[in-house]
């Protein structure tokens, strides 16, 4: 399934694959951050800040899904 | 009690389990990974003797390109039965026995666990996720569609985390078909509800004459990949899932090969404890997976129904 000489292609994928998961780490962390922030200040809220903050990591996640897509198209294709 | 539909759905899970390990075609592999990870393919159901099975559902379909023939055998392009199908036609079973009591329920407040189960559920799916976003008035007309790609993606997902079972969206083509209806939903819902030509215009904000066309080309590469991203969301989380599972596997699987039945008997609790982690957690993912696509079908239908601007 891997041929010869792709040596350089599969660590790509494989550092690609953890900048993907750094980025998306990153980018829900501060989701998580502030959506802990905002029920803090609001608990009667946290119903609708939760739901929201779901859909944005959602969102973001999505966006970490094409790179390690990206990641299995060259580990495999 | 009435244990009647209960015990129904329960024979149908039960049932299709053991049909689709009883048809599914076996896979041979050298690495113990190959062999683990070729479980997240579909699986073609075969009946007859192992040395020379013959495909339970064999269609010519010549219109499709020769990429997709899974029957070498026949002439032709050829679709084939797989399980995925198998449990497709299992989640919209199940949808049919959960539900048939609810209505009833609603009408009179009689009705067995499973119905009262469900009936909550349906009820905070169209309050939580329909009605807040798109408001009561439109919510009532798209309310039953997204209620079916709930459920059906729900119990698909959780159909998946069962022994013997594979899960259907784990599959870049079921999950791709279901954000094809939603893209034909906001396409078309968008053309109802604001008229067909209004509908291409206003997909462009207000800006320069000369920017209009790049910008009318943006905003089509933004349709497109909406239900894109849909689609590759639920079937990554599905497959990433079970991957890490199968990956947990494979090491035990591994160990025996390279290191001994000792090692392996040592280690096996803390493999095994880590892949019971992942499986609640992907008990987990599945809801939320489910509310997720369903949630953004919502808000991409509302987008294309009332812009913005």
């Amino acid at each position: 399934m891997i041929a010869e000489g792709t040596e350089l292609a599969r660590m790509g994928a494989a550092v690609g694959a953890g900048l993907a998961a750094i980025g998306a780490g990153l980018g829900i962390g501060r989701i998580g951050g502030s959506a802990a922030e905002g029920i803090a200040r609001q608990p009667e809220a946290a119903g609708e800040i939760r739901g929201a903050a779901i859909v944005f990591a959602a969102l973001i996640e999505g966006a970490a899904f094409f790179a390690i897509l990206i990641g299995v198209l060259i580990l495999f294709v | 009690m009435n244990l009647f539909r209960p015990l129904l759905a329960l024979f149908v899970i039960v049932g299709t389990c053991l049909l689709s390990a009883r048809w599914s075609e076996h896979h041979e592999a050298h690495s113990p990974f190959l062999a683990l990870y070729a479980h997240l393919m579909p699986a073609a159901l075969v009946s007859g003797p192992h040395e020379a099975p013959e495909y339970l559902l064999s269609v010519p379909a010549g219109w499709a390109p020769a990429a997709f023939d899974a029957n070498p055998g026949e002439p032709g392009t050829q679709f084939v039965l797989t399980n995925l199908q198998l449990f497709q036609l299992c989640a919209v079973l199940l949808i049919g026995i959960c539900f048939s009591g609810v209505p009833r329920y609603l009408r009179t407040g009689k009705g067995d666990p499973l119905t009262r189960v469900f009936a909550g559920f349906v009820h905070w799916v169209r309050d939580e996720m329909v009605y807040s976003t798109m408001g009561r008035e439109m919510g009532r007309r798209f309310l039953p569609y997204f209620l079916t790609l709930f459920f059906f993606i729900l119990f698909m997902n959780l159909l998946g985390l069962l022994p013997g079972a594979a899960t259907a969206t784990a599959s870049i083509f079921v999950t791709a078909g279901m954000a094809l209806t939603t893209l034909g939903l906001m396409l078309v819902g968008g053309m109802i509800a604001q008229g067909p030509i209004r509908f291409w215009k206003s997909l462009v904000p207000h800006v320069p004459g000369w920017l209009w066309l790049p910008m009318f080309g943006l905003e089509i590469v933004g349709l497109v990949v909406k239900p894109f991203a849909l689609t590759v969301r639920l079937f990554a989380n599905m497959t990433g899932g079970h991957m890490v599972v199968l990956s947990f596997m494979g090491l035990l699987f591994l160990m025996a090969q390279g290191a001994g039945a000792l090692a392996t008997w040592a280690t096996s609790p803390l493999i095994v404890g880590f892949a019971v982690f992942i499986m609640i957690i992907e008990a987990f993912v599945a809801l939320l997976q489910a509310y997720v696509f369903t949630i953004l079908s919502i808000i991409f239908v509302q987008a294309s129904i009332h812009p913005e601007h």
